[in-house]
Protein backbone atom coordinates (compact mmCIF):
# COMPACT_ATOMS: atom_id res chain seq x y z
CA UNK A 1 0.00 0.00 0.00
CA UNK A 2 2.80 2.47 1.02
CA UNK A 3 5.11 1.87 -2.13
CA UNK A 4 5.19 3.63 -5.27
CA UNK A 5 3.45 2.19 -8.17
CA UNK A 6 3.47 1.60 -11.93
CA UNK A 7 0.26 3.85 -12.02
CA UNK A 8 1.68 6.90 -9.95
CA UNK A 9 4.93 6.75 -11.99
CA UNK A 10 3.04 7.16 -14.95
CA UNK A 11 0.67 9.83 -13.89
CA UNK A 12 3.88 11.49 -12.65
CA UNK A 13 5.34 11.59 -16.19
CA UNK A 14 2.48 12.34 -17.61
CA UNK A 15 2.24 15.42 -15.52
CA UNK A 16 5.66 16.60 -15.61
CA UNK A 17 5.01 16.37 -19.91
CA UNK A 18 1.61 18.68 -19.49
CA UNK A 19 4.03 21.22 -17.39
CA UNK A 20 6.28 21.03 -20.05
CA UNK A 21 4.07 21.82 -22.91
CA UNK A 22 2.31 24.60 -21.02
CA UNK A 23 6.23 25.99 -20.42
CA UNK A 24 6.80 25.22 -23.75
CA UNK A 25 3.93 27.66 -24.77
CA UNK A 26 4.40 29.90 -22.44
CA UNK A 27 7.80 31.18 -23.16
CA UNK A 28 6.58 31.49 -27.29
CA UNK A 29 6.91 35.50 -27.31
CA UNK A 30 9.24 37.88 -29.09
CA UNK A 31 9.70 41.62 -29.85
CA UNK A 32 8.60 44.67 -27.91
CA UNK A 33 6.53 44.38 -24.80
CA UNK A 34 3.09 45.61 -24.86
CA UNK A 35 0.46 45.59 -22.25
CA UNK A 36 -2.25 43.98 -23.00
CA UNK A 37 -5.99 44.76 -20.91
CA UNK A 38 -8.50 42.55 -21.42
CA UNK A 39 -11.86 43.93 -19.94
CA UNK A 40 -15.47 43.94 -20.13
CA UNK A 41 -15.42 46.45 -22.40
CA UNK A 42 -13.07 44.59 -24.77
CA UNK A 43 -9.20 44.96 -25.04
CA UNK A 44 -6.69 47.63 -25.02
CA UNK A 45 -3.24 47.66 -25.65
CA UNK A 46 -0.43 50.14 -24.37
CA UNK A 47 3.47 50.28 -24.85
CA UNK A 48 5.39 49.20 -22.33
CA UNK A 49 7.61 52.02 -22.98
CA UNK A 50 5.55 55.01 -23.23
CA UNK A 51 4.36 56.39 -19.52
CA UNK A 52 0.52 55.97 -19.47
CA UNK A 53 -2.39 55.92 -17.20
CA UNK A 54 -5.51 54.38 -17.66
CA UNK A 55 -9.16 53.44 -15.87
CA UNK A 56 -10.98 50.79 -16.71
CA UNK A 57 -15.07 49.60 -16.15
CA UNK A 58 -16.26 46.23 -14.87
CA UNK A 59 -18.87 44.72 -12.57
CA UNK A 60 -17.75 46.22 -9.75
CA UNK A 61 -16.91 49.85 -10.40
CA UNK A 62 -13.41 50.89 -11.54
CA UNK A 63 -9.84 49.36 -12.41
CA UNK A 64 -7.18 51.62 -12.96
CA UNK A 65 -3.59 51.08 -14.12
CA UNK A 66 -0.80 53.47 -14.51
CA UNK A 67 2.84 52.22 -16.42
CA UNK A 68 5.98 53.88 -15.72
CA UNK A 69 9.55 53.35 -16.84
CA UNK A 70 9.00 50.26 -18.66
CA UNK A 71 6.76 48.97 -15.50
CA UNK A 72 2.96 48.59 -15.23
CA UNK A 73 0.46 48.20 -11.70
CA UNK A 74 -3.15 48.27 -10.77
CA UNK A 75 -2.98 52.11 -9.76
CA UNK A 76 -6.46 51.72 -7.95
CA UNK A 77 -9.41 49.36 -7.95
CA UNK A 78 -12.65 49.05 -6.28
CA UNK A 79 -12.81 45.34 -5.93
CA UNK A 80 -12.74 44.28 -2.42
CA UNK A 81 -9.77 42.05 -2.00
CA UNK A 82 -7.32 44.48 -3.54
CA UNK A 83 -5.37 41.59 -4.62
CA UNK A 84 -4.33 43.27 -8.59
CA UNK A 85 -2.68 45.76 -6.17
CA UNK A 86 -0.64 44.16 -3.99
CA UNK A 87 0.72 42.39 -6.88
CA UNK A 88 2.90 45.31 -7.44
CA UNK A 89 4.49 46.54 -10.47
CA UNK A 90 5.53 44.26 -13.22
CA UNK A 91 7.70 44.46 -16.56
CA UNK A 92 8.74 41.64 -17.66
CA UNK A 93 6.84 39.79 -20.93
CA UNK A 94 4.45 37.10 -19.55
CA UNK A 95 3.90 38.51 -16.34
CA UNK A 96 0.39 39.39 -15.33
CA UNK A 97 -2.18 40.97 -13.56
CA UNK A 98 -5.48 40.31 -12.49
CA UNK A 99 -8.26 41.79 -10.82
CA UNK A 100 -11.21 38.54 -11.01
CA UNK A 101 -14.08 40.39 -9.62
CA UNK A 102 -13.95 43.35 -12.18
CA UNK A 103 -12.63 41.00 -14.74
CA UNK A 104 -9.32 43.29 -15.59
CA UNK A 105 -6.30 41.25 -16.74
CA UNK A 106 -3.36 43.17 -17.05
CA UNK A 107 -0.48 41.02 -19.56
CA UNK A 108 2.56 41.98 -20.62
CA UNK A 109 3.22 40.37 -24.30
CA UNK A 110 5.31 40.44 -26.81
CA UNK A 111 4.40 41.91 -29.88
CA UNK A 112 4.14 39.81 -32.52
CA UNK A 113 4.66 40.64 -36.71
CA UNK A 114 1.05 41.15 -37.44
CA UNK A 115 0.70 43.63 -34.77
CA UNK A 116 3.80 46.26 -35.19
CA UNK A 117 5.23 44.88 -39.01
CA UNK A 118 2.21 45.52 -41.03
CA UNK A 119 1.59 43.52 -44.07
CA UNK A 120 4.94 44.01 -45.88
CA UNK A 121 6.91 41.56 -43.64
CA UNK A 122 4.81 38.74 -44.34
CA UNK A 123 3.13 38.90 -47.98
CA UNK A 124 4.37 38.15 -51.10
CA UNK B 1 -36.86 -6.25 7.30
CA UNK B 2 -34.72 -9.02 7.25
CA UNK B 3 -31.29 -9.22 9.19
CA UNK B 4 -29.34 -8.41 6.13
CA UNK B 5 -31.13 -5.48 4.76
CA UNK B 6 -31.32 -3.93 7.96
CA UNK B 7 -27.52 -4.46 8.49
CA UNK B 8 -27.63 -2.73 5.18
CA UNK B 9 -29.52 0.16 6.19
CA UNK B 10 -27.18 0.69 9.23
CA UNK B 11 -24.20 0.89 6.51
CA UNK B 12 -25.53 3.39 4.93
CA UNK B 13 -26.53 5.57 7.56
CA UNK B 14 -22.57 5.06 8.85
CA UNK B 15 -21.72 6.45 5.29
CA UNK B 16 -23.77 9.50 5.14
CA UNK B 17 -22.50 10.42 8.61
CA UNK B 18 -18.87 9.93 6.77
CA UNK B 19 -19.82 12.63 4.38
CA UNK B 20 -20.82 14.72 6.85
CA UNK B 21 -17.76 14.51 8.46
CA UNK B 22 -15.57 14.91 5.59
CA UNK B 23 -17.90 17.96 4.47
CA UNK B 24 -17.30 19.63 7.58
CA UNK B 25 -13.46 19.03 7.02
CA UNK B 26 -13.70 20.21 3.39
CA UNK B 27 -15.15 23.05 5.28
CA UNK B 28 -12.91 23.63 7.47
CA UNK B 29 -9.99 23.24 4.97
CA UNK B 30 -11.99 25.61 2.85
CA UNK B 31 -11.45 27.95 5.12
CA UNK B 32 -7.48 27.61 6.40
CA UNK B 33 -6.63 27.66 2.38
CA UNK B 34 -8.82 31.17 1.93
CA UNK B 35 -6.84 32.46 4.66
CA UNK B 36 -3.57 31.87 3.00
CA UNK B 37 -2.35 34.42 0.55
CA UNK B 38 -2.14 33.50 -3.47
CA UNK B 39 -1.33 36.16 -6.25
CA UNK B 40 -4.97 34.52 -7.63
CA UNK B 41 -7.62 34.41 -5.96
CA UNK B 42 -8.44 31.00 -7.43
CA UNK B 43 -5.30 29.62 -7.71
CA UNK B 44 -5.75 26.73 -4.97
CA UNK B 45 -3.48 24.42 -2.81
CA UNK B 46 -6.20 22.36 -3.07
CA UNK B 47 -6.18 21.14 1.13
CA UNK B 48 -10.20 20.66 0.83
CA UNK B 49 -9.42 17.91 -1.75
CA UNK B 50 -8.29 16.06 1.50
CA UNK B 51 -11.31 14.92 2.33
CA UNK B 52 -12.39 13.65 -1.08
CA UNK B 53 -9.09 11.43 -1.31
CA UNK B 54 -9.51 10.34 2.34
CA UNK B 55 -13.18 9.40 1.28
CA UNK B 56 -12.61 7.40 -1.50
CA UNK B 57 -12.09 4.19 0.70
CA UNK B 58 -14.44 5.32 2.39
CA UNK B 59 -17.90 6.34 0.55
CA UNK B 60 -20.24 4.83 -2.83
CA UNK B 61 -20.69 6.50 -6.06
CA UNK B 62 -23.33 8.75 -4.31
CA UNK B 63 -22.08 9.69 -1.16
CA UNK B 64 -18.54 10.73 -2.95
CA UNK B 65 -20.65 12.61 -5.41
CA UNK B 66 -22.41 14.68 -2.50
CA UNK B 67 -19.18 15.02 -1.08
CA UNK B 68 -18.11 16.58 -4.11
CA UNK B 69 -20.84 19.31 -4.19
CA UNK B 70 -21.37 19.61 -0.38
CA UNK B 71 -16.88 20.83 -0.95
CA UNK B 72 -18.46 23.12 -3.86
CA UNK B 73 -20.58 24.68 -1.50
CA UNK B 74 -18.51 24.91 1.29
CA UNK B 75 -15.98 26.61 -0.78
CA UNK B 76 -18.45 28.87 -2.27
CA UNK B 77 -19.49 30.16 1.07
CA UNK B 78 -16.42 30.34 2.41
CA UNK B 79 -14.66 32.66 -0.35
CA UNK B 80 -18.01 34.13 -0.55
CA UNK B 81 -18.19 33.62 -4.36
CA UNK B 82 -21.04 30.71 -4.00
CA UNK B 83 -23.41 33.73 -6.11
CA UNK B 84 -21.22 34.23 -8.85
CA UNK B 85 -19.64 32.87 -11.74
CA UNK B 86 -16.29 31.92 -9.87
CA UNK B 87 -18.17 29.52 -8.43
CA UNK B 88 -18.15 27.86 -12.15
CA UNK B 89 -14.18 27.42 -11.56
CA UNK B 90 -14.90 25.37 -8.23
CA UNK B 91 -17.48 23.02 -9.50
CA UNK B 92 -15.86 22.68 -12.67
CA UNK B 93 -12.15 21.40 -10.79
CA UNK B 94 -13.75 20.02 -8.59
CA UNK B 95 -16.25 17.81 -10.00
CA UNK B 96 -13.37 16.91 -12.64
CA UNK B 97 -11.04 15.80 -10.17
CA UNK B 98 -13.44 13.90 -7.87
CA UNK B 99 -14.96 12.40 -11.48
CA UNK B 100 -10.87 11.09 -12.35
CA UNK B 101 -9.57 10.22 -8.89
CA UNK B 102 -12.99 7.95 -8.46
CA UNK B 103 -12.78 6.60 -11.54
CA UNK B 104 -8.68 5.52 -10.52
CA UNK B 105 -9.44 4.59 -7.52
CA UNK B 106 -12.27 2.15 -8.40
CA UNK B 107 -10.54 0.76 -11.29
CA UNK B 108 -6.59 1.48 -10.88
CA UNK B 109 -6.75 0.57 -7.43
CA UNK B 110 -4.10 -1.99 -7.82
CA UNK B 111 -1.67 0.18 -10.16
CA UNK B 112 -2.03 3.43 -8.34
CA UNK B 113 -1.03 4.47 -4.43
CA UNK B 114 -3.11 7.66 -3.09
CA UNK B 115 -0.41 9.63 -4.27
CA UNK B 116 -1.16 9.29 -7.90
CA UNK B 117 -4.35 9.88 -7.55
CA UNK B 118 -3.94 12.72 -5.59
CA UNK B 119 -1.64 14.45 -8.63
CA UNK B 120 -4.12 13.09 -11.38
CA UNK B 121 -7.19 14.53 -9.47
CA UNK B 122 -5.38 18.06 -9.46
CA UNK B 123 -4.12 18.11 -13.04
CA UNK B 124 -7.48 17.31 -13.76
CA UNK B 125 -8.85 20.44 -11.76
CA UNK B 126 -6.65 23.01 -12.33
CA UNK B 127 -6.67 21.60 -16.50
CA UNK B 128 -10.14 22.19 -16.19
CA UNK B 129 -10.23 25.80 -14.73
CA UNK B 130 -7.54 26.90 -17.16
CA UNK B 131 -9.81 25.91 -19.72
CA UNK B 132 -13.15 27.19 -18.36
CA UNK B 133 -10.69 30.67 -17.88
CA UNK B 134 -9.69 30.47 -21.42
CA UNK B 135 -13.65 30.33 -22.51
CA UNK B 136 -14.87 32.59 -19.65
CA UNK B 137 -11.96 35.11 -18.96
CA UNK B 138 -8.84 35.43 -20.54
CA UNK B 139 -8.68 33.74 -23.57
CA UNK B 140 -5.46 32.55 -25.46
CA UNK B 141 -3.61 34.25 -22.84
CA UNK B 142 -4.52 31.90 -20.06
CA UNK B 143 -1.45 30.03 -21.55
CA UNK B 144 0.63 32.35 -19.56
CA UNK B 145 -1.75 31.85 -16.33
CA UNK B 146 -1.19 27.82 -17.33
CA UNK B 147 2.50 26.98 -15.98
CA UNK B 148 2.62 28.34 -12.40
CA UNK B 149 -0.90 27.07 -11.99
CA UNK B 150 -0.18 23.44 -12.93
CA UNK B 151 3.70 23.64 -10.85
CA UNK B 152 1.68 24.61 -8.11
CA UNK B 153 -0.73 22.19 -8.03
CA UNK B 154 1.40 19.63 -8.98
CA UNK B 155 3.67 20.16 -5.96
CA UNK B 156 1.07 20.50 -3.69
CA UNK B 157 -1.12 17.30 -4.69
CA UNK B 158 2.29 15.22 -3.89
CA UNK B 159 2.16 16.40 -0.49
CA UNK B 160 -1.33 15.88 0.09
CA UNK B 161 -1.39 12.64 -1.60
CA UNK B 162 1.30 11.67 0.70
CA UNK B 163 -0.41 13.18 3.70
CA UNK B 164 -3.69 11.05 2.61
CA UNK B 165 -1.46 7.67 1.75
CA UNK B 166 -0.49 7.81 5.16
CA UNK B 167 -3.44 8.64 7.46
CA UNK B 168 -4.90 6.01 5.29
CA UNK B 169 -2.77 3.33 6.41
CA UNK B 170 -1.91 4.63 9.87
CA UNK B 171 -5.65 5.46 10.90
CA UNK B 172 -7.91 2.83 12.93
CA UNK B 173 -10.71 5.10 12.14
CA UNK B 174 -10.17 4.37 8.68
CA UNK B 175 -9.09 0.82 8.61
CA UNK B 176 -11.96 0.00 10.54
CA UNK B 177 -14.58 1.71 8.43
CA UNK B 178 -12.93 1.04 5.17
CA UNK B 179 -13.18 -2.70 5.93
CA UNK B 180 -16.64 -2.67 6.18
CA UNK B 181 -17.85 -1.38 2.97
CA UNK B 182 -17.27 -3.92 0.30
CA UNK B 183 -15.33 -1.64 -2.15
CA UNK B 184 -14.01 -3.03 -5.65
Amino acid sequence: MKQIRLGDIAIFIVSIAIIAFSLGRFTDFSGEPQVHVRTDGGEFIYDLGVDAFATFNGPVGETSIEIKDGKVHVHDSDCRNKVCISAGWVSRVGDWIICLPNNVFVLIEGAVAQETGGVDDTAF
Amino acid sequence: MTRHSDSRLRSTVIRVEFVALLAALALFLSTVEYLIPKPVPFMRIGLANLPLIIGLGLLHEREYLLLALLKILGQGLVTGTIFSYIILFSFGGTVSSAFIMFLLYRYGRRYVSLVGISIAGAMASNITQLQLSRVILFGDAARFIAPPFLMVGFATSIVLGLFAERFVSRSSWYAEHAQQEHLA
